[in-house]
């Protein structure tokens, strides 16, 4: 970037809110990929008008634009791969209100995920999604990356509560989009073309976004299996006797003995999987579906079947899943955590296929997340810094990766593709997807400024 | 939303090591701790410096980054490096939630050593440090004022509290000594122990500061010295346990003194709340009713730094009519007062801004009284408390362990 340029936005924006020092770059250089690329310049908006004037600026001098939210982000989303501006979107953090009546809430997009439900709380009512980052992520980066959450397979993700939203268009112009209606089809529905799309066509600026009654009960249950086959084998059962749970999570073996090196709570090592299961609604469905479930877990054999009878103990419970990837995070100095997803029917094949292909390289991956969702968390421990493994970890996500799309599935639950994924991209999308997608970004964004180096290869 | 820190030392004397001559330094020998790091962002959402400033430099994954930048040849030492690191209150929270366990603050230590040595640091150390060196304290020019505060408690005859021996030795710390502030702490623990017929000394001029100022920042070499002059005077004492009434002190004299001197400490160290809860225990002292609902402060030295978290709870409770109340964050996760490392002369704003968000949490408990074991948390909250005053229809007053439980023997 030129000089020129730096000093022109020093001059629009404000001193204070440009800035070049190489220390704050660093600091501003990576996310929780923790790969590395440094901005020429770090941008702190406080108001669209700004990022409005930014993104006119940049587009007519080709300058890359790239938003970061709490830098959360699992697949280098808001790294500037090519440098340019890192458009800070902290600032801009406001939860505007809550609506009662129509079970809304309007926020800012730095707006902290835990903040607007906190916010909602205090009239009775919850924000649904809530992905293990919602203490730091931004409602931006949510809506940026489609954020799933523990609650995905009763409460759906982030796309399915996005109303409307405010965005400000790489080439400046700052528009409204969405309606704050229960349905709505005028035009296109860029809203949801928007929730995913990774920074690359919009800045989100603002979002109104739906929200539910908070549930009068639920109940919590574990279940431990042999094996994985009898796990998923409940999974499928208990949706087949009609029970939705809000969460069914799992862990794996490697998971499970992780968490006991840490935190030596007392789970059995011996097991091959755990189911962490909740239901939640009113007194009696719940006592109901608890007892399904129950039975469902019984009939599959499960060796140890517990329902938690306090909070506390629902605590405790959840205390293990909670730290699955900070336990799993201590076993080697890196974690490397893919969100690959198939459908529900095809999770044992793929948990499987991993622990082939965890043997097959000589690599430690532990695999818990979503089993109601079909999204695995397979988490390769490993140390980057040796060069030899990293291209055996490399190799094993490829394998994954073709595994997952054979079986069905999808690269990326929720993580996104950003960085790390694009050049897989084309396992799953079809040529002629590829260049409508690409048709598109260069609809909103001409110029290639906004996010380039994303999703697609350059 | 920059903050200003008071200008960085940068005197480039004859003796400053450039970053190649620094290989040996503290922060290169950290590298796998520092790889450690997976950039989750957890601390974010609980660094009090981050959540007010929402700076991520400030944040200690920042820290960490520019640390490792420091350690792979990026940058050297440079005075933004050290603006950011000194910006931190010090609470180890970001250590104790840490989801892969980094020592967080044993690297910050080292940094600022590093930063020492190659002489980048916030000028106000260079008083600091003189302070303590000239007149072992960190206020006064001379350390003859160490027992003022004791003038104003009745009937004192000097000799009653300064003895040549004794079980119980007393260490004030410089706040209290020389505070006016705060000389009700050390005033109402005086008149405790009279009650409890316990046999203590003050130390009087030859208490030197405990060197906890120096070692957070970074200066841990001047320390020793301090150490064992503390240590051999209590020894002289011939007694068998040491009191602090300040957190620092305590921590700085439990967990640091025998690592800094090599000596193995021949007396029991405890914090106040410890001691009068014994003494509550062993019925040397009655506590009488107060009708009062309190919640207590976790003073970061205190509870997370040195694990003291149950005992100024249960003395607390040992008062008839005492009802405590937790705020949001307590215990191990208790959010800093915002008085911590040396932030508030730094940068006062910040600290404020900081102590504002505790005394909301204190608001919400409408608590009475905010009971905490630290000088400087309660005189961090009582300021932040009085500028909230619009928030409750009551007056919050701010109490040391000490004086609540004074007040419930007077009755
Ligand atoms: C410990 C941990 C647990 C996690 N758990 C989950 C989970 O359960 N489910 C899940 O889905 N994800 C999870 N994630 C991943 C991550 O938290 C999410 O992707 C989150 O949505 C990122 O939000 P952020 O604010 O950090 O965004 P960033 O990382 O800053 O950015 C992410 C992307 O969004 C873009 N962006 C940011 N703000 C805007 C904006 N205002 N407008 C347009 N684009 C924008 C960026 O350019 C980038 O492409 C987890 C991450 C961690 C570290």
């Amino acid at each position: 970037m030129k000089e020129e340029h730096i000093e022109y936005l020093k001059e629009a924006i404000g001193q204070e809110r440009v800035i070049t020092d190489l220390e704050d770059k660093i600091c501003l250089g990576y996310d929780s990929t923790r790969l590395e690329y440094m901005p020429d310049v770090i941008i702190r908006v406080e108001n669209s008008c700004q990022i409005s004037q930014v993104l006119k600026f940049a587009n007519e001098y080709k300058i890359p634009v790239t938003p970061r939210g709490a830098a959360t982000g699992l697949s280098g989303g808001c790294l500037p791969v090519h440098g340019g501006i890192s458009l800070i979107m902290l600032e801009m953090n406001k939860i505007l209100n809550v609506n009662e009546v129509d079970l809304l809430v309007e926020a800012e997009a730095g707006a902290i995920t835990i903040d607007i439900d906190k916010a909602a709380n205090k009239y009775g009512l919850f924000y649904p999604p809530d992905p293990g980052s919602l203490k730091t992520s931004t409602i931006g980066g949510n809506i940026a990356e489609n954020a799933g959450g523990l609650r995905g397979l009763k409460y759906g993700v982030t796309k399915d509560y996005v109303n409307s939203l405010e965005l400000v268009l790489p080439t400046g112009e700052i528009i409204n989009t969405g309606a704050i209606t229960v349905k709505s089809v005028s035009g296109y529905n860029l809203v949801d073309l928007v929730v995913g799309s990774e920074g690359t066509l919009a800045i989100v600026t603002k979002a109104t976004l739906g929200l539910l009654p908070v549930p009068k009960a639920r109940a919590s249950m574990l279940a431990n299996f042999t094996d994985m086959s009898l796990a998923a084998g409940s999974v499928r059962d208990i949706v087949a006797a009609g029970v939705i749970t809000a969460t069914l999570e799992f862990l794996d073996n490697v998971t499970i003995n992780a968490i006991e090196d840490y935190l030596n709570v007392g789970l059995d090592r011996t097991i091959g999987a755990m189911l962490l299961i909740e239901v939640d609604g009113y007194q009696g469905a719940v006592d109901a579906e608890a007892e399904i479930v129950k039975n469902v877990c019984k009939k599959n054999n499960c060796t140890d079947f517990h329902l938690a009878k306090s909070d506390e103990e629902r605590d405790r419970l959840w205390s293990a899943r909670r730290a699955a990837l900070s336990s799993l995070a201590r076993v080697r100095p890196s974690t490397i955590l893919e969100d690959a997803t198939v459908p529900r029917s095809r999770i044992v094949e793929l948990v499987e296929a991993i622990n082939h292909i965890a043997v097959k390289y000589g690599l430690n991956i532990g695999t818990f997340g979503h089993a109601g969702d079909g999204n695995l968390h397979p988490t390769i421990l490993t140390d980057l810094r040796n060069k030899e493994e990293g291209k055996k970890v490399e190799k094993a996500i490829e394998d994954i990766f073709v595994k997952t799309i054979e079986l069905g599935g999808t690269l990326s639950g929720e993580h996104g593709i950003g960085l790390t994924k694009a050049k897989f991209l084309k396992l799953e999308v079809s040529e002629d997807a590829y260049k409508l997608m690409k048709n598109i970004k260069k609809t909103f964004d001409p110029n290639n400024i906004l996010n380039p180096g994303k999703l697609f290869l350059s | 939303m920059e903050t200003k820190i008071n200008s960085i030392k940068t005197q480039h004397n004859k003796k400053a090591k450039s970053t190649s001559q620094t290989r040996a330094a503290r922060v290169f020998l950290k590298g796998d701790d520092l790889f450690a790091c997976s950039r989750c962002g957890t601390c974010l959402s609980i660094c009090p410096i981050y959540k007010n400033t929402l700076n991520e430099g400030f944040a200690p994954r920042g820290k960490l980054s520019l640390i490792e930048a420091v350690v792979n040849g990026k940058i050297g030492f440079t005075d933004k490096l050290s603006e950011k690191i000194y910006t931190c209150t010090m609470c180890n929270l970001c250590t104790t939630e840490c989801p892969s366990g980094v020592k967080v603050s044993e690297l910050f230590r080292a940094v600022r050593e590093d930063l020492i040595e190659n002489s980048k640091y916030p000028e106000v150390l260079d008083y600091l440090k003189d302070k303590i060196e000239k007149a072992y304290n960190i206020t006064f020019d001379t350390n003859q004022g160490r027992l003022d505060w004791l003038k104003q408690v009745p009937d004192t005859d000097i000799n009653d509290y300064v003895k040549p021996t004794a079980d119980v030795v007393y260490f004030v710390g410089c706040v209290s000594s020389f505070s006016p502030r705060s000389f009700s702490i050390p005033r109402a623990i005086v008149k405790i122990l009279k009650k409890a017929d316990v046999d203590f000394t003050l130390l009087g001029e030859d208490e030197w500061c405990c060197g906890f100022p120096l070692l957070s920042s970074g200066m841990k070499e001047e320390v020793g010295a301090l150490a064992m002059h503390n240590i051999e005077k209590v020894i002289e004492k011939k007694a068998k346990i040491l009191l602090t009434s300040c957190p620092s002190c305590f921590h700085t004299w439990k967990h640091e003194y025998e690592s800094l001197t090599g000596k193995k400490i021949p007396f029991e160290i405890l914090h106040i709340s410890q001691y009068l809860l014994n003494l509550v225990n062993a019925e040397k002292i009655k506590p009488g009713k107060l009708d009062v609902r309190v919640t207590y402060h976790d003073p970061c030295d205190l509870g997370r730094n040195s694990g003291v978290f149950e005992q100024p709870r249960q003395l607390l409770k040992s008062i008839p009519g005492v009802e405590l109340v937790e705020m949001q964050t307590s215990k191990k996760q208790a959010n800093c007062c915002g008085g911590g490392g040396n932030i508030e002369s730094l940068n006062q704003a910040l600290s404020a801004k900081i102590a504002d968000s505790r005394a909301g949490e204190i608001i919400d408990t409408k608590a009475e009284i905010a009971v905490s074991a630290c000088q400087q948390c309660e005189r961090t909250l009582a300021t932040a408390l009085k500028k909230r005053k619009g928030d409750t229809d009551y007056k919050i007053k701010v109490m040391d362990v000490s004086e609540i439980l004074l007040e419930s023997l007077e009755g």
